[in-house]
């Protein structure tokens, strides 16, 4: 019975899968229901776009439904919000008006809702949940006044007449109408500062929730914002661009920064899925300017370079999530420093891990690192825009996605390392156990997504060109290289990731086999480790999380604004003898001390304010209706 | 057609003005039974001259549930209570006052509507809502449960008296389901009723002030 949940969402994710593709090759159709829902009826609309996040929501949806099966949590919690999940993702990219859209969107983050509180024993979960639901349905909230605007205002909620009438409207209400959507699908996409409850959700829920959550939910906040920067609303003025852009890099920069000092394994991978969203986020603001500056080449190659680390993304966060999930699994545990040594333990899972964290943190030739240099390709040719203002933007993003390559780069060396390597931290982790075949068939399969994505690039860029040109109208072919190299803007950056995959293992291959060829010693010779000379390795020598990121801390001091806490007991007889030294080192989160303790302090107030309106009176309570109704008559 | 519909609105806002002046409940009761049963014969006179033949059924519907049914149960609920208020120093003038504001208010919102209307009824329909104005004012200041109940019965009586006069009555289903939810509320406000006589011994609301969140 358990198990009817992930194979439902297992069934529905394969038809989204097929569906998805079919859009992505131009399979397009149109499904209405007018009499199903009120305001509009129920309409589904398959495009390019929506086929790719429709497909990506079926390609993620399958290997984490595998997952799920082969995980023995609380069964049966959640094996109706699970697929609900699942279903309602696929309904969002494929909504053509506003109800039906709002509903999927709900249902979304109602399903998801219950999802998180998945612990309802544990504290933490239920502020989760809660912190989750609030921003959920602030998010919400922006979203229906965008689109019940944009409805009154051309006159219905379909989203091909908004497209139609939206050119024809003032300049002020378009921005008015962007802006709206865009805090409305940012919230979603948890671009900062409105990033609160990723960090404290994804950890909650399950691990293959967790990884549709990363790998997809906060994608359709990428969805949204793409339709409404550059489809619902038509070309929107240069600002649209240079905002989505700028969000972009200080998400980018700011997620990985705080990925890079948390010792939660899965909190650490929602701040690196925020980090992700920005990059993504940066490709879509330049494909945005170019778009409206003209430059439809650029556009498009800025847009692919977007979508494909949509893909990418989901790809090896969904990896690397469910590894976590292994683990966890395995220790019972997701502080990083009770961990290690699980390599020797967990080896399958570790080398599945160890294929995620190269993607993330974007080796050639896997998938991370194509799509994060298109999307730098396409930022360098910025000097085609002849305004100052926009090329600093533009240096801007060039300058905060090198920083996140390289603290990405840091923090998953960090991840894989303390989690893997050395010896084992605690009891739980020297006792850990492999995952169970299914959920290894899970990751497996993600693994080799990942390498696939890398090495297929010159047949993946040319589809998400074709749809990144069908959402800016753009039909016109555009050479992106041959079946070797992808050759980008008439020869302005070529990559051909086969040949780098090529040339790295000749580099492994060659010496072995120059070895062999001049007749080295064959043969093993079983010899201690070296111990840097010392006589006894325990755990407690060995590198920490902490450790490895404080230097950072230290270099970022003025983000992070760590606190420290030195708690020392002296031997009462003398003070000579310590008896125990506590040390702490937290962070503290700008956001929380600077943006939304004073925001629910002022609303505290406000509240306490509006209390004196409750008097506990019945009569009072009745005089309030007496009096808003005669009022209404009068001013009627 | 005219002088019957409006004679019977001024009747029934009498009967209302005069629930307002009396402070013992058997006769707040008494003229609550008579406010609906004159309603029932206002039905039955619109539906006569209008050729509405279904508004008779109505009226007698109106007489057996609000006229005779719905006393009864109020009568259950009211059991026990002393007849008069035990509080001294309550007065009947200042509701009088307001209840006379409500009346003029009523005239003034409905203008409009009767500027738009031709019907020959027109001249009752501010009557009929100053009707339910008044229910509402009851409601609000109810010193018990009875109160309330009283007060949320006449403001419903109000706008039964509204649509009978400015439309000739709504649609039976409508009404139907008008009737079985008035009837519903006075069986709950009995059960509340009891519950809340059998915790505090007392309906009186300032007992219920301690409910504040």
């Amino acid at each position: 019975m358990a198990a009817a949940g992930p194979l439902v969402a297992l069934a529905i994710g394969l038809v989204a899968f097929v569906l998805g593709l079919g859009g992505v090759a131009g399979n397009t159709w149109t499904v209405a229901v007018p009499w199903l829902v009120p305001l509009g009826g129920l309409e589904l609309t398959l495009d390019p776009l929506a086929g790719l996040f429709l497909a990506l929501v079926g390609g993620v949806a399958l290997p984490a439904s595998v997952f799920a099966l082969g995980s023995t949590g609380r069964a049966g919690r959640g094996a109706l919000a699970y697929p609900v999940f699942v279903a309602s993702m696929c309904v969002v990219p494929l909504a053509a008006n506003t109800m039906t859209f709002v509903m999927a969107w709900e249902l979304m983050s109602l399903a998801s809702y219950f999802l998180v509180l998945h612990e309802r024993e544990e504290r933490a979960s239920v502020r989760a949940a809660w912190v989750y639901a609030v921003m959920t349905h602030a998010g919400l909230a922006c979203l229906l006044a965008g689109m019940l605007l944009m409805g009154a205002w051309t006159g219905s909620p379909r989203f091909a007449d908004w497209r139609v009438a939206a050119p024809a409207l003032g300049a002020a209400a378009r921005s008015v109408a962007f802006v709206l959507l865009a805090a409305g699908f940012a919230g979603k996409a948890g671009v900062i500062p409105l990033h609160v409850w990723l960090p404290l959700a994804h950890p909650a829920a399950p691990s293959h929730v967790s990884a549709l959550m990363s790998g997809v939910m906060i994608k359709l906040g990428v969805y949204g914002l793409l339709r409404a920067g550059l489809d619902w609303l038509g070309v929107g003025p240069a600002w649209w661009g240079v905002a989505v852009l700028l969000a972009g890099t200080v998400s980018s920069v700011i997620g990985v920064l705080y990925a890079l000092v948390d010792h939660d394994l899965k909190r650490l991978l929602a701040f690196s899925s925020i980090e992700n969203v920005g990059i993504i986020l940066i490709g879509a603001g330049a494909g945005m300017l170019y778009h409206g500056a003209g430059l439809e080449g650029l556009a498009l190659l800025a847009l692919a370079a977007a979508l494909y680390h949509t893909i990418n993304h989901a790809a090896f966060k969904t990896l690397l999530f469910l590894g976590a999930g292994a683990v966890v699994h395995a220790t019972g545990t997701r502080n990083m420093e009770g961990m290690g040594g699980l390599i020797k333990r967990m080896p399958w899972t570790a080398a599945c891990f160890l294929v995620g964290s190269a993607a993330i943190a974007a080796l050639p030739p896997l998938n991370g690192f194509v799509s994060e240099w298109l999307t730098f390709v396409a930022l360098l040719q910025n000097t085609r825009i002849a305004q100052p203002i926009l090329n600093l933007t533009f240096t801007l993003g060039i300058a905060g996605l090198a920083l996140t390559s390289g603290l990405a780069m840091a923090c998953f060396v960090k991840a894989f390392g303390i989690t893997f390597l050395a010896l084992p931290r605690s009891d739980a982790a020297a006792r850990a156990h492999e995952a169970p075949p299914v959920m290894r068939t899970a990751m497996v399969a993600l693994a080799v997504a990942c390498v696939a994505l890398g090495l297929g690039a010159t047949l993946v860029v040319p589809a998400l060109v074709s749809v990144a040109g069908a959402l800016t109208g753009n039909r016109t072919p555009v050479a992106v290289g041959d079946w070797l190299t992808l050759g980008v803007s008439g020869g302005f950056g070529t990559l051909s990731t086969l040949a780098i995959a090529a040339a790295l293992g000749a580099a492994l291959a060659l010496p072995l086999i120059a070895l062999r060829l001049a007749g080295a010693a064959r043969g093993r010779r079983p010899y201690e480790t070296w111990g840097c000379g010392r006589m006894l390795q325990t755990s407690r020598m060995e590198y920490t999380a902490t450790a490895f990121a404080d230097p950072f801390r230290r270099v970022f001091d003025f983000f992070y604004r760590p606190e420290k806490r030195l708690d020392i007991e002296f031997h009462p007889g003398a003070r000579y003898f310590v008896q125990r030294i506590e040390y702490a080192n937290p962070t503290r989160s700008i956001f929380d001390d600077w943006l939304y303790r004073p925001a629910i302090d002022a609303l505290r107030v406000v509240a306490r304010r509006a209390r004196a309106i409750q008097s506990g009176s019945a009569n009072v309570y009745l005089a309030y209706i007496l009096a808003a109704l005669i009022l209404l008559l009068v001013l009627a | 057609m005219t002088t019957a519909a409006n004679l019977l609105a001024f009747l029934g806002l009498t009967a209302t003005l005069l629930l307002v002046w009396r402070q013992s409940w058997p006769a707040r009761l008494h003229l609550f039974a008579v406010q609906s049963a004159l309603l029932a014969v206002l039905a039955g006179a619109v539906g006569i001259f209008a050729g509405k033949w279904a508004l008779l059924g109505v009226g007698a519907v109106v007489l057996v549930v609000k006229a005779w049914m719905i006393p009864r149960l109020l009568w259950r609920i009211g059991a026990g209570v002393p007849v008069r208020p035990v509080a001294p120093g309550r007065s009947s003038g200042i509701p009088l006052l307001v209840a006379g504001v409500l009346v003029v208010a009523a005239y003034v919102i409905m203008l409009p509507v009767n500027a738009a209307t031709e019907l020959p009824t027109e001249g009752g329909i501010p009557l009929a809502f100053a009707m339910a104005l008044i229910g509402l004012y009851l409601c609000v200041t109810g010193h018990d449960a009875f109160g309330h109940t009283l007060g949320f019965l006449v403001f419903e009586n109000g706008i039964f008296a509204l649509a009978i006069l400015a439309t000739y009555g709504l649609p039976s289903i409508v009404e139907a389901g008008v009737f079985l939810d008035v009837l519903v509320v006075v069986l709950i406000m009995e059960g509340v009723v009891a519950q809340v006589r059998r915790e505090h011994a007392s309906t009186e609301e300032e007992r219920l002030r301690e409910l504040r969140g």
